[in-house]
């Protein structure tokens, strides 16, 4: 049963009452996030998606913020965020925590079906070994409840294992398995070792995440990331998806035909025009704002993220709703002024 | 132990073509890579090789050509005029229009003005070594305090930053090329270096020096503070601080639409340069009056700001996220009532407590607005931390009745809308001239 089946219309009319109530629910029950509606004067009724009142996504960073009291926290999850950035807090009570991770399952569903798939992963397992889990290991691990025989394509010491590779389509490569990586990791590990060794990944279906930042380096886009994995080894079945943390539980997914990404049923997009705030119009860039029902235990449930994207068309692709692309980050604000600069910006 | 190469080093360090070898060609402004690895410091001014701490202290201690500087030296003076000329030329001013000020602050009649405040019963005479440690990110502010400190016959060691930008690498250019026709101990006395994170360095320069003087934020400041200093020099800190402005409600709204539109503009650029992160850089507005009255005002005030900030200063998007951020952030602390935004370049954040405004920074454009009855008011509002007030519409005696009301608690500057960020030779309550000279008393 998909999660991809809402046109544009009906998604409008069924989501804006459940996150109008959302909405309400957390300003009842999370004070901060009360005042800051206060502050605004934002109030009931909404008109549309679009009028719903979004939080900066750094926020997370800056402020606790949840709606339910500590006694029913369940689990904390925290973003990696850069070096020196205080990380996102997001606070889950069991009812939320179990509902993002069936969520994530029927989502991913649509594209691996119901059974658990083998799996390759374009990484090596030090990564989800280490202590302090990084978010590419977080990732990796949160993934691989989606798979079985998990199987890495690098060594313990990062270095590409082309006969585990073999090894793992020698059992598994004649029926469908699943491929899971980072964007760039799946490039520079996966695409190289598999067309250097001529490896057949024709019946992988592809999970990947991550940005296309270090790829633009290599003159690689989305279009072209298709390409050249379909012609130099055959996997054809490719899907992006974008998700945070700050919104556990939804992602983004791309379609069969790389048009575009697709919002599950619970979810959906607005892309901001970063001027007046308003909607853009589609086919123009802005800031992505990403809409969903599960952040139930926090007020993560419309959020104005630090990335550029824009919808390429409405009701019009492999799945019903906005089709969209994500085409990098915002740069980060900085500020000039006398204070604290030694330990912010400068060793010297 | 550091080595001491003083033996050989030449003791009026030559300038960038003049090195021998010649292939690595220092740059002002560009430090070559790697330069300064193992506590070596890269002269930026007068550009050089790189050299260590014990040789730069050697060849500062020599006797300068001529003698030994004086307060006022002539031949100190000579050299910052020329600088002076220099930055005011039309090619700097129209790459760093904020490098004007710098250049009236080192004319030759306001360097004699400056000498001629320290006049009095007593003698005055140079500190000795004076080393300096300006903030990394606020590029011309190392000029002032070591323009001042060399105006007083110091020797002088500034800490540059290896990352210095903006207008840091054309005021090294300036005073590189007023180089050429000074005389030569102005070479021999005045340092501008950087060096890579040592402590090592830190600390002998620390050890060495009469007076130091730290710029830029309480943990620089503590930080430094970790390395002692001999016992009878002493620290000049200019740590974190923060800035307010004060309107007369009354004054505001008699005053004729082209009063407003200029005292707007002129606090728009005490707002928007430095990206309202510096120090004196105003982050609340306290309006005094009545609320009716103070809302018309204050309404005025915001079009005429937001309109002026959007066009010569437009934020940007990542700016105008990071807004939201320090906007929904004060909202959601409680401290903030309403929040406002004008565009982009303009969010007015209305104070649940006008005893407690955002000290910290928000972002670009972000002002609190709090009302006050009265002038006196604002004395339960000001902290130790806050330094600047920019006002409009107070006479002298009122603002001195304030600053005698609030008897040092806080405030060391009252300026006019405009001059907030118009550096002054009195800074954080301090006359820096007068701190980098000693008094000799002859009696009798």
């Amino acid at each position: 049963m998909s999660v991809f089946t809402l046109g544009a219309r009906e998604r409008e009319a069924r989501l804006l009452p459940e996150l109008t109530a959302l909405t309400e629910r957390h300003r009842r029950r999370c004070p901060p996030y009360r005042r800051i509606l206060d502050a605004l004067g934002s109030a009931p009724p909404y008109g549309s998606l679009a009028d719903l009142p979004w939080l900066p996504v750094r926020l997370f960073k800056t402020h606790e913020l949840k709606s339910i009291p500590d006694e029913e926290v369940f689990r904390v999850l925290a973003s990696s965020g850069t070096t020196g950035q205080r990380p996102s807090l997001v606070h889950l009570d069991r009812e939320a925590a179990a509902a993002q991770a069936r969520m994530l399952a029927a989502t991913l569903r649509t594209v691996l079906g119901e059974r658990r798939l083998p799996m390759l992963i374009a990484d090596s397992r030090s990564v989800v070994r280490d202590p302090r889990l990084s978010a590419r290991g977080a990732g990796v691990l949160g993934m691989m409840n989606f798979g079985r025989d998990h199987t890495f394509v690098l060594d313990e010491h990062g270095v590409p294992d082309p006969g585990a590779v073999s090894a793992f389509l020698a059992r598994h490569g004649r029926e469908p398995y699943l491929v899971f990586g980072f964007t760039f990791m799946v490039w520079i590990y996966l695409y190289e070792v598999a067309r250097e060794h001529r490896l057949d990944l024709s019946r992988g279906i592809l999970v990947h995440s991550g940005g296309w930042k270090r790829l633009a380096d290599r003159a690689v886009d989305p279009a072209e990331f298709r390409r050249r994995l379909a012609a130099d080894t055959g996997l054809c079945r490719v899907h992006d998806f974008y998700g945070m943390v700050e919104q556990i539980g939804t992602v983004f997914l791309e379609g069969p035909d790389g048009g575009g990404l697709y919002c599950p049923d619970f979810a959906d997009v607005v892309i901001r025009d970063p001027e007046t705030w308003r909607e853009a119009p589609v086919g123009t860039p802005g800031v992505i704002e990403v809409i969903s029902t599960l952040p139930s235990s926090y007020p993560g449930h419309v959020l104005l993220t630090e990335d550029l994207g824009v919808v390429h068309g409405v009701d019009d692709g492999a799945w019903p709703g906005k089709r969209f692309s994500v085409l990098g980050r915002l740069p980060r604000a900085e500020a000039r002024g006398c204070s604290d600069t030694f330990t912010r910006q400068d060793a010297a | 132990m550091t080595p001491d190469t003083s033996g050989t080093a030449p003791a009026n360090r030559p300038a960038a073509a003049a090195v021998p070898g010649g292939d690595r060609v220092p740059v002002p402004g560009l430090v070559p890579d790697g330069a300064s690895d193992g506590g070596e410091l890269v002269p930026r001014f007068p550009s050089g090789v790189p050299l260590p701490v014990g040789a730069l202290l050697a060849e500062l201690e020599r006797e300068p050509c001529d003698g030994p500087l004086t307060v006022g030296d002539e031949r100190i003076t000579a050299f910052l005029s020329a600088v002076g000329r220099r930055l005011l030329s039309p090619a700097v001013a129209r790459a760093h229009p904020e490098l004007g000020s710098l250049g009236f602050f080192l004319r030759r009649a306001e360097i004699a003005r400056a000498v001629d405040r320290l006049r009095g019963e007593h003698l005055r005479v140079p500190r000795g070594l004076v080393f300096h440690i300006p903030p990394a990110n606020v590029d011309t502010v190392f000029v002032y305090s070591w323009a001042l400190s060399a105006l007083a016959g110091n020797r002088n060691v500034v800490r540059l930053s290896r990352r210095a930008g903006g207008a840091a690498p054309a005021v090294l250019e300036a005073l590189e090329s007023g180089l050429s026709g000074a005389h030569p101990a102005v070479a021999q006395t005045q340092r501008i270096v950087s060096y890579e994170r040592s402590d090592a360095v830190t600390a002998r320069l620390s050890a060495a020096c009469d007076l130091r003087i730290i710029w830029g934020g309480d943990r620089a400041v503590t930080d430094i503070r970790r390395h002692p200093l001999a016992p009878h020099a002493r620290d000049l800190t200019f740590p974190d601080r923060s800035s307010l402005a004060v309107v007369s409600t009354a004054a505001w709204l008699d005053a004729p639409e082209r009063v407003r539109q200029a005292a707007a503009e002129a606090f728009a650029a005490d707002v928007y340069w430095f990206d309202q992160a510096a120090c004196s850089s105003p982050r609340t507005v306290f309006w005094i009056g009545e609320a009716e009255a103070t809302a018309r005002a204050r309404d005025d005030f915001a079009a005429r700001l937001a309109a002026t900030a959007a066009r010569r200063w437009p934020v940007d998007a990542a700016m105008a996220v990071q807004k939201r951020v320090g906007a929904y952030g004060a909202a959601a602390d409680g401290t903030v009532r309403a929040l406002a935004f004008h565009g982009n370049a303009l969010t007015l954040l209305d104070l649940a407590d006008p005893a407690d405004p955002p000290r910290h920074w928000l972002g670009t454009g972000t002002l609190g607005h709090a009302r006050l009855g009265s002038l006196a008011e604002l004395a339960g509002v000001v902290r130790r931390g806050d330094q600047t007030l920019s006002a409009f519409g107070f006479d002298r005696a009122e603002l001195e009745g304030l600053a005698r009301t609030l008897a040092g608690r806080g405030i060391d500057r009252i300026v006019p809308f405009g001059q907030a960020l118009t550096f002054h030779p009195v800074w954080d309550g301090v006359d820096l001239l007068h701190e980098c000279t000693r008094l000799v008393t002859i009696s009798g």
